[in-house]
C-alpha cells in the first residue's frame, strides 16, 4: 500500500521535475558550457576557451557600467516601492469613503504588460510633446522642463520611476490587506492609551507588517534581478549606455551582436547574482 | 470630518491624478486625429476619432490571435500541471522532499537570461524554434516552480480531516484529486489560471526572442514594433497598446478579488 502511494506521489511531481530539472537546472548548465567556448555568429567550428570570456567580462567597462546600473536600479526600486507602497496603504486605512476605487487606481499599472507602459512612458517623457513637459508648460513652469529619458543623466531615474509607478500599488495591495488583518483591540488599546495617529503605526501597525514585508520583498526582488523589459523599450539602454543594465547589454551582445558565448557568460554572471541574492533570502525567510 | 481627514483624501487624490496621468495620456491622446495631435497629449481630443483603433487593429490583429492561441493553452495545461504536482509535493513522504520543493521554487527566480540561449538552441533542434508550441511549452516550464507552488498552499489550507477519511477509505490519489480535490479547488484554479494568464499574456522577452515572423509573433511584440516604427503616428500606437492592454485590464477590474488573491498567494508564500 504505502509503496504503491509512493510511486503514484512521485508519479505526480514527476513533470515538475522534468520540466523545471531540464528548463531551468540543465539550460543553466548547458548556459555554463556555451560560455567555455568561443561561439559566435555564423563560425561553425567552437573551441573550448575555457575561462576567456569571464576574463574578458570582468575588464568590460559596459559590463562594469551594467552591473553599477542594475544595482543602482534595485536598491534604489525597492526602497522607494515599498515606502510609497505603504504609504498609501496606511491612507487607505483611515477609511476614507471609496478606498475600492482608490485601491482598483493604485494597483491599475500592475495590469499592463511592460510594452504598454513603456508605450505610455514614451510619451510622457517625450522631451518636446510628452505630457510631463506640456503640463508643466501649461502651468507656465517652462523652467522645470526635463530631458528626461533623452539626456544621460536621467534616463535611469526615469525608468526607476516607471518601475516604481508600476510595482507599489502591489506592496500597497498587501500591506492594505495585512494592517486590515490586525486585531483591532491591539489598535484600540494604542488609541486608548493616547497614541497619535503616527505613533499607532509606526509602533503598534507597522511592527505587525513583517510577514507582509518579507512577502512583497521577494516579489520585489524578484523583478529587480530580472531587469529588462523596461530598460530595452523605454531608452534600449541608452543614451550612451547610460541606462544599460546586465539583462539589456546581454540581450544586446547575444542577438544583436551574435557573440553567443560572451553572452553566455553574461547570463550566468546574471545566475550567479541571483541565486547569490535569492537562496539566503529564501532559506531565511522560510526560518522565519 | 477633522482636518486630518481632509489631509489624507487630498493626498490620496493627488496621487491617484498622478497614477492616472500616464493611462489619461494613452486614452486621449489614442483618441485624437492627426490634426488633433498637435495640441499635444494633455488637453482632452475635441472629438471621438476612432480610426486609429481600425489602423492598430490591422496592424496587432494577426499577433492579438496568436497571443490568444498561446495564452490559453500555457495558462491551462501549467494550471493543471500545478495542481498535479502541488498535490503530489503535499502528499509526499520522503526524504528529500523539502529539499526538492526548494530547487522547483527556486526555478521561478532564475532569470531568463540565464537560460535564454540554451533555450533558443533546444526548441531549434526540436523544431518549435518560432512556433507557438514552442513559446507554449516555454511558458508551461517555467511556469511549473509558481503554480506548484500555489496549489501546494492551497492544498495545506484545505481541512486535513476532510483528506484523511477519504485515504481511510483506500482511495487512490487519482480518486482523491478527482472526487475531492478537484471540486474543492476550483476557487483555487480561478486564481491561478488568472494569475498565469495574466504573466503570459504580458511576458516580452520569451515573446520577442522565440518568435519569428508573422506566424508566431504576439501581441507585446507588435505593440513593441508599433512603437519603434516612426511610420505609425502617436494616436495609432497609443490605440494599438490599449487594445494589448484590454484582455487583462478586464480581470484587472472585474474580478479583483481573485487577482489580488493571486497576488497576495505568490508573495505571502512565494
Amino acid at each position: 500500500m504505502t509503496k504503491y502511494v509512493n510511486l503514484q506521489t512521485f508519479l505526480f511531481i514527476l513533470p515538475a521535475i522534468v520540466l523545471v530539472g531540464t528548463f531551468v537546472y540543465a539550460f543553466s548548465i548547458w548556459n555554463v558550457f556555451i560560455s567555455l567556448t568561443d561561439w559566435r555568429g555564423l563560425v561553425t567550428r567552437i573551441r573550448f576557451v575555457g575561462l576567456e570570456n569571464y576574463l574578458k567580462l570582468v575588464s568590460d567597462p559596459v559590463a562594469q557600467k551594467a552591473l553599477i546600473n542594475t544595482f543602482l536600479l534595485a536598491l534604489t526600486f525597492i526602497p522607494l516601492t515599498m515606502l510609497i507602497g505603504l504609504v498609501v496603504a496606511i491612507l487607505l486605512d483611515l477609511e476614507l469613503k471609496g478606498t475600492s476605487i482608490f485601491r482598483t487606481i493604485f494597483l491599475l499599472p500592475l495590469s499592463f504588460s511592460f510594452v504598454v507602459s513603456a508605450t505610455m512612458w514614451t510619451w510622457m517623457f517625450s522631451p518636446e510633446q510628452g505630457t510631463i513637459n506640456s503640463l508643466l508648460r501649461l502651468l507656465h513652469l517652462n523652467f522645470l522642463c526635463q530631458p528626461w529619458i533623452t539626456s544621460t543623466e536621467q534616463s535611469l531615474w526615469c525608468i526607476l520611476l516607471v518601475y516604481v509607478w508600476q510595482f507599489s500599488g502591489y506592496v500597497t495591495i498587501i500591506y492594505y490587506s495585512g494592517i486590515r488583518s490586525i486585531p483591532k483591540e491591539h489598535i484600540e488599546a494604542a488609541e486608548i492609551d493616547g497614541a497619535s495617529t503616527f505613533d499607532k503605526y509606526r509602533y503598534v501597525v507597522i511592527p505587525q507588517l513583517k510577514g507582509e514585508t518579507v512577502g512583497v520583498l521577494t516579489i520585489l526582488l524578484f523583478y529587480a534581478l530580472r531587469v529588462f523589459d523596461l530598460v530595452y523599450l523605454l531608452t534600449g539602454g541608452g543614451p550612451a549606455l547610460s541606462s544599460e543594465v546586465l539583462a539589456t547589454y546581454m540581450y544586446r551582445i547575444t542577438f544583436n551582436q551574435n557573440l553567443f558565448a560572451y553572452g553566455a557568460s553574461i547570463g550566468t554572471l546574471i545566475f550567479v547574482i541571483a541565486l547569490a541574492i535569492m537562496v539566503p533570502f529564501l532559506i531565511l525567510s522560510r526560518r522565519r | 470630518m477633522n482636518g486630518r481627514k481632509i489631509l489624507a483624501y487630498v493626498v490620496t487624490v493627488v496621487a491617484c491624478a498622478l497614477y492616472l496621468l500616464p493611462m489619461y495620456t494613452m486614452v486621449n491622446v489614442s483618441l485624437k486625429s492627426p490634426e488633433d495631435l498637435i495640441w499635444g497629449p494633455v488637453i482632452p481630443t475635441r472629438r471621438l476619432y476612432l480610426d486609429s483603433y481600425l489602423q492598430a487593429w490591422e496592424e496587432i490583429s494577426e499577433p492579438f490571435f496568436n497571443s490568444i492561441e498561446m495564452t490559453i493553452p500555457a495558462t491551462v495545461i501549467s494550471t493543471f500541471l500545478g495542481s498535479i504536482s502541488g498535490l503530489g509535493f503535499y502528499r509526499a513522504k520522503f526524504k528529500w522532499k523539502e529539499l526538492l520543493l526548494f530547487l522547483i521554487v527556486l526555478g521561478f527566480y532564475v532569470p531568463p537570461q540565464a537560460v535564454l540561449i540554451p533555450l533558443v538552441r533546444f526548441l531549434a533542434n526540436i523544431g518549435l524554434y518560432g512556433t507557438i508550441p514552442g513559446l507554449v511549452l516555454t511558458h508551461v516550464a517555467y511556469g511549473m516552480p509558481i503554480t506548484t507552488l500555489l496549489f501546494r498552499n492551497y492544498y495545506e489550507s484545505i481541512p486535513k480531516e476532510i483528506l484523511d477519511s477519504a485515504e481511510v477509505d483506500g482511495a487512490s490519489l487519482m480518486t482523491l484529486y478527482r472526487s475531492i480535490l478537484f471540486p474543492l479547488s476550483l476557487p483555487g484554479f480561478a486564481v491561478v489560471s488568472i494569475f498565469q494568464f495574466t504573466n503570459i499574456w504580458n511576458e516580452f522577452l520569451f515573446a520577442l526572442v522565440l518568435s519569428r515572423g508573422k506566424g508566431s509573433q504576439l501581441v507585446t511584440v507588435a505593440i513593441a514594433n508599433l512603437k519603434g516604427t516612426t511610420l505609425a503616428a502617436w494616436n495609432v500606437q497609443m490605440a494599438g497598446a490599449l487594445i494589448g492592454a484590454v484582455p487583462v485590464v478586464i480581470f484587472y477590474i472585474f474580478a479583483t478579488k481573485m487577482v489580488i488573491k493571486g497576488l497576495m498567494a505568490g508573495a505571502i508564500k512565494g
